[in-house]
């Protein structure tokens, strides 16, 4: 008796670390099921693409013959002191810097406009999300079609008695970045306005209720009450804008292929045109690289000084 | 801490894996994975031995009329050649500047595919698939003539032509009357002068598609023809060095000439062949009264005017002499059409591209209007339109044809040199910058 | 009491909104808005249905006008031919894989990055966001290679496989901190009940779900839809294209015919638009659950 009480403590001990091993393989077990197919998924056709063409910027290379011309960061190089490149960062910049300054106060506004109960607000919901529906191959072709010379929007302009707002839209170099960010802005602001009016909905009533009654204008309620508490939801709209304007690619491509003289150029478009299309992939995956980084910085920089108050809360909210 | 280590362990396996299989697969010949679209085993696939052959056939004709003609071509070859089949896959124009260099790279070719010379034709050799049709072809390539030679690499022939294009002005003759001109220009000063009734009579004079690119690049590059001497820019294209004093005076010759303002408002956006807004739609319409193009244009124009007297309305005449140049007023700027054949059946390949340039073949291609200047003389007889038939005569009279630049160039430096000409057209950089394009 | 009572206000909405606004100008500046948002958002799509219904020589000499007379052969050759239908239902079947793949495997894997405590968690986390960070036309050659490599050139697969490798970034990224906002009394009580963590994760969580699910089963529906280059190097049989290739190569194909290519466009609007309809609760419904938790 007296020695089973003595081991007991130790017997216990011993059946709990076995538990706990069992327990523990069970979950890793567990874990390489739930996770594992993911990983894999992602890691051959993501992952690995995104290595092999980091293994390209290394080389020179056509596309045809085996890989051997090894050097170094030369293609980086080259990258940063061409001209175009440099201009077509400076373009993705001012289209990221434009969607903070015009597309993000007009969703604000657009969505709080919209907040209202109104007749048919599904069908105008609808409306609304609709061009981002639509493939960016499908919206490029259409506004290629209504901003040629004479063209749809010129003859509306020109019909409302616009008509000294016509512009060569697409060959006017000094305007044709901002034509491209009048498209981009048609197709995707009705996405921000979406995003908005559903975080608006998560706003309960008496809090304005609350604001108004203690005397506070519309403008001011908007201001210090519910601008703040829209703070996650604009924050994130942020970081999805930010990112697409920097890998802005296909309405560009479609529409002016960079150009003229790539005043329309993007990173993407750079590395598309003088890359691949030029049969020098090594250039062209190093350009796409830089792209990566770029955003990866900015990613790395936006999570912890931007959305990191947000994580702890967003958390409770939802959204990450 | 282990877990991490597994992970990462495992994904960084993982990626190396993939790119050791890639770097294995890309140096070499080995991948035994190839599902190759309906090509059948046979390297000497030769029809005459009776075994079964599948030929795959890559061509850009994805519109009518060639679309349907080269279909027809395709079962006719079948129905003489017992045992062959050929599998026809139209790829767009556009496209095949991503899909070749892609099915290069693996087992995956197709046997026949569109193939215009030059430079172009040089880096695809490199790949090691394209196949060297020198001795299959001898019997019969002296019937084309030296235009074949433009599809020779390193002295060998690789492809085989079976149209030719040259460029040159295709203009209105009803807009010329309305300006008061009575006869075409033969001379730079001649052209200017027509330039400028045109604009008094509210004519846009010259469109141009500046958009695409390579429209400027047919500017340039006749300035250059009319500047530098033959051997000069044959030695240039040959060695890649346009350091020559020639260059730079034809980028000054065109920047005087664009100085004149000849083309059409806005065609730095204007694109060439898109919708009636396009510099073909515009001259087929009316609304200006030439272009510098190729011999496809009337087709193309065609399509993009409800007028159906159009081809009535449409002259030609060749670049004009351009005052203190070194080089040879009556040189031609052109190009043509041709296939390739790969390694797997080169044999068959050959032997149907033999068909392609035989008289009975060519008097189709002329008749259906598919394209207008054949490469065997025998069908020039076919021709019907006058203007074409001037055309053929001034294509056989000239002592000169050059390729394109950016297919006689290797293809990185083609496609600089295209960039650097559109920006100078457009206003952006100097004479000397489209020379220095060329690295 | 009484005066807890009275502090709801007794009218609702009318009263509210004058007492907010103070005006009827907020009522007129909604009713501008509306209408300047309806206009600029339909009139462009309303331009490329109406367009297909005219002949291209009509567009040349009028791009502005309404069909004169009304030309039904544009639709008409484009339905009939089957190019239209084949194109459809390969762009149906591989987004449906597509989908699936993307949200079964990302919603295994939200969970595990949500449920379970290990080292490593975070970064691999993290490493799923890279698909976030990187455009898909660069991978395309080495994605060309390995596909290749596998055999899945010219496969329906080798287009849905790597589109549900991407999308598994923007699924995770939605549905982890959606399923970490499940209350962990529902977890408690299941492990109390003797439920393994799969039960709780396929009885339990998942219908929980539902709403975060359809919505990423949604935007990785479109995506997929849309996606160009991938199918572009992936099939070179025409019988194989999706939709947007499609119209790509229909745009290129008959580039002098706009009248043709608008009209070829508007039908390709067509299902990206009718299955938003469809699904335009779930998004709006998702979206805002995703956001309040």
């Amino acid at each position: 008796m007296s020695a089973d009480l003595a081991s007991r403590p130790a017997r216990r001990a011993t059946v709990r670390r076995a538990a706990r091993h069992r327990l523990l393989a069970r979950r890793r077990l567990e874990l390489a099921l739930l996770l594992g197919p993911a990983l894999l998924l992602f890691g051959a056709f993501v992952l690995a693409p995104i290595g092999i063409a980091a293994y390209y910027s290394l080389h020179e290379w056509s596309g045809f013959g085996p890989i051997s011309d090894f050097v170094g960061f030369d293609n980086y190089r080259r990258a940063f002191e061409d001209d175009v490149f440099r201009g077509a960062i400076s373009h993705n910049l001012i289209i990221a810097g434009l969607s903070l300054l015009i597309q993000l106060p007009l969703a604000i506004a657009l969505a709080l406009l919209l907040n209202r109960r109104l007749r048919g607000q599904g069908a105008l919901r609808l409306i609304v999300f609709a061009p981002y529906v639509l493939s960016e191959a499908i919206t490029a072709v259409l506004w290629l079609l209504l901003l040629q010379p004479d063209g749809a929007v010129d003859q509306t302009l020109q019909a409302v008695g616009l008509g000294g707002l016509v512009q060569p839209w697409l060959a006017d170099r000094d305007i044709v970045l901002y034509t491209m960010f009048a498209v981009v802005t048609w197709k995707y602001i009705g996405f921000g306005i979406i995003l908005l009016l559903a975080g608006l909905q998560g706003i309960p009533s008496e809090l304005r209720d609350a604001a108004a009654i203690d005397g506070a204008s519309p403008w001011q309620a908007t201001r210090y009450v519910i601008l703040p508490l829209l703070g996650p939801t604009i924050r994130i709209w942020i970081f999805l804008s930010i990112i697409g304007s920097l890998q802005l690619f296909d309405i560009v491509w479609i529409m002016t292929g960079g150009g003229p003289a790539g005043s329309s150029a993007t990173m993407a478009t750079y590395l598309i045109d003088r890359g691949f299309r030029r049969y020098q992939f090594g250039y062209g995956s190093a350009v796409a690289v830089i792209l990566f980084l770029i955003c990866f910085v900015f990613a790395l920089l936006y999570q912890r000084y931007a959305l990191r108050r947000d994580t702890r809360g967003a958390l409770a909210q939802g959204v990450g | 801490m282990r877990s991490l280590r597994l992970r990462t362990a495992v994904a960084a396996a993982m990626a190396v894996g993939a790119m050791a299989v890639v770097a294995a697969c890309g140096s070499g010949d080995s991948s035994s994975t190839s599902t190759g679209a309906g090509t059948s085993g046979g390297s000497t696939g030769a029809a005459a031995s009776g075994e079964p052959v599948t030929l795959t056939w890559w061509h850009n004709a994805t519109n009518d009329p060639l679309k349907t003609l080269w279909g027809k071509i395709a079962k006719d070859y079948e129905g003489a050649n017992a045992g062959v089949t050929i599998k026809v896959q139209p790829i767009q124009n556009e496209q095949f500047t991503t899909k070749i260099p892609l099915a290069l790279q693996g087992d995956d070719f197709p046997d026949v595919y569109q193939q215009w010379g030059g430079g172009q034709q040089a880096t695809q050799v490199q790949s090691g698939k394209v196949a060297d049709i020198t001795d299959q072809v001898a019997p019969w390539i002296g019937d084309i003539g030296g235009i074949a030679d433009g599809w020779k690499t390193d002295g060998k022939q690789y492809g085989v032509p079976y149209s030719q294009h040259v460029v040159g002005f295709w203009y209105r003759k009803d807009l010329f009357e309305k300006a008061g001109i009575t006869e075409p220009p033969t001379t730079l000063d001649e052209l200017n002068a027509d330039v400028q009734k045109l604009k008094d009579a509210g004519i846009a004079p010259i469109a141009i598609g500046a958009k695409d690119r390579w429209p400027a690049a047919f500017w340039w590059e006749y300035f250059a023809l009319r500047a530098c001497a033959t051997d000069t820019m044959q030695q240039a294209l040959a060695n890649v060095d346009f350091s020559d004093e020639c260059f730079v005076k034809a980028g000054e010759d065109m920047k005087a000439f664009m100085d004149t303002k000849p083309f059409q408002d806005g065609f730095e956006g204007t694109t060439a062949q898109q919708g009636a807004g396009s510099s073909a739609g515009m001259v087929a319409n009316g609304k200006a009264a030439m272009e510098l193009q190729g011999t496809w244009n009337p087709y193309v124009m065609s399509d993009l005017t409800e007028d159906k007297e159009l081809f009535s309305k449409l002259g030609w005449f060749p670049f004009p002499e351009v005052e203190g140049g070194a080089g040879d007023p009556h040189a031609a700027l052109g190009g043509g059409d041709g296939f390739s054949c790969t390694t797997k059946q080169a044999d068959a390949c050959a032997a149907f591209l033999e068909y392609l340039v035989s008289p009975e073949v060519q008097k189709q291609l002329v008749s259906s209007g598919a394209t207008t200047l054949p490469v065997n003389p025998e069908a020039a007889s076919a021709i019907t339109e006058p203007t074409v038939k001037d055309i053929q005569s001034y294509v056989n009279d000239t002592p000169f044809m050059q390729t394109y630049f950016d297919v006689a160039l290797p293809t990185d430096i083609g496609q600089a040199v295209n960039d650097a000409i559109a920006d100078f057209t457009v206003g952006q950089g100097s004479p000397e910058d489209v020379v220095a394009a060329v690295r | 009491m009484a005066t807890v009572a009275q502090r709801r206000p007794v009218r609702p909405r009318r009263w509210r909104m004058r007492r907010r606004d103070g005006s009827v100008l907020g009522g007129v500046l909604t009713w501008m808005a509306v209408v300047v948002i309806v206009v600029v958002t339909v009139v462009p799509l309303l331009y490329v249905v109406l367009s297909g219904f005219r002949s291209t020589g009509q567009l040349n000499t009028d791009p502005v006008a309404l069909p004169d007379p009304w030309v039904w052969s544009n639709y008409r050759d484009i339905l009939t031919s089957g190019d239209y239908w084949r194109f459809l239902l390969n762009s149906t079947v591989i987004a449906v894989i597509a989908t699936a793949l993307a949200v079964g495997l990302g919603a295994m894997a939200a969970f595990a990055l949500s449920h379970y405590a290990f080292k490593g968690r975070e970064l691999i986390y993290g490493v799923f966001t890279i698909g976030l960070l990187f455009p898909l036309g660069v991978a395309s050659l080495p994605l060309y290679l390995v596909l290749r490599d596998i055999g899945l050139l010219e496969s329906p697969l080798g287009v849905a496989i790597p589109e549900a490798a991407f999308s598994l970034s923007i699924t995770i990224v939605i549905l982890r901190p959606f399923m970490r906002a499940i209350p962990q009394e529902l977890f408690d009580a299941a492990m109390l009940d003797g439920a393994s963590r799969l039960a709780y994760f396929w009885r339990i969580l998942l219908p929980l779900s539902a709403p975060a699910l359809s919505t990423v089963a949604i935007l990785a529906f479109v995506t997929s839809w849309n996606f160009y280059l991938l199918p572009l190097l992936v099939f070179n049989e025409t019988s194989h294209f999706t939709l947007p290739l499609g119209v790509a190569t229909f745009q290129s194909q008959y580039s002098q015919d706009t009248a043709r290519i608008l009209a070829f466009t508007a039908l390709s609007m067509i299902p990206s638009l009718a299955f938003f309809v469809f699904a335009q609760r779930r998004i709006v419904g998702g979206l805002t659950g995703a956001i309040k938790g």
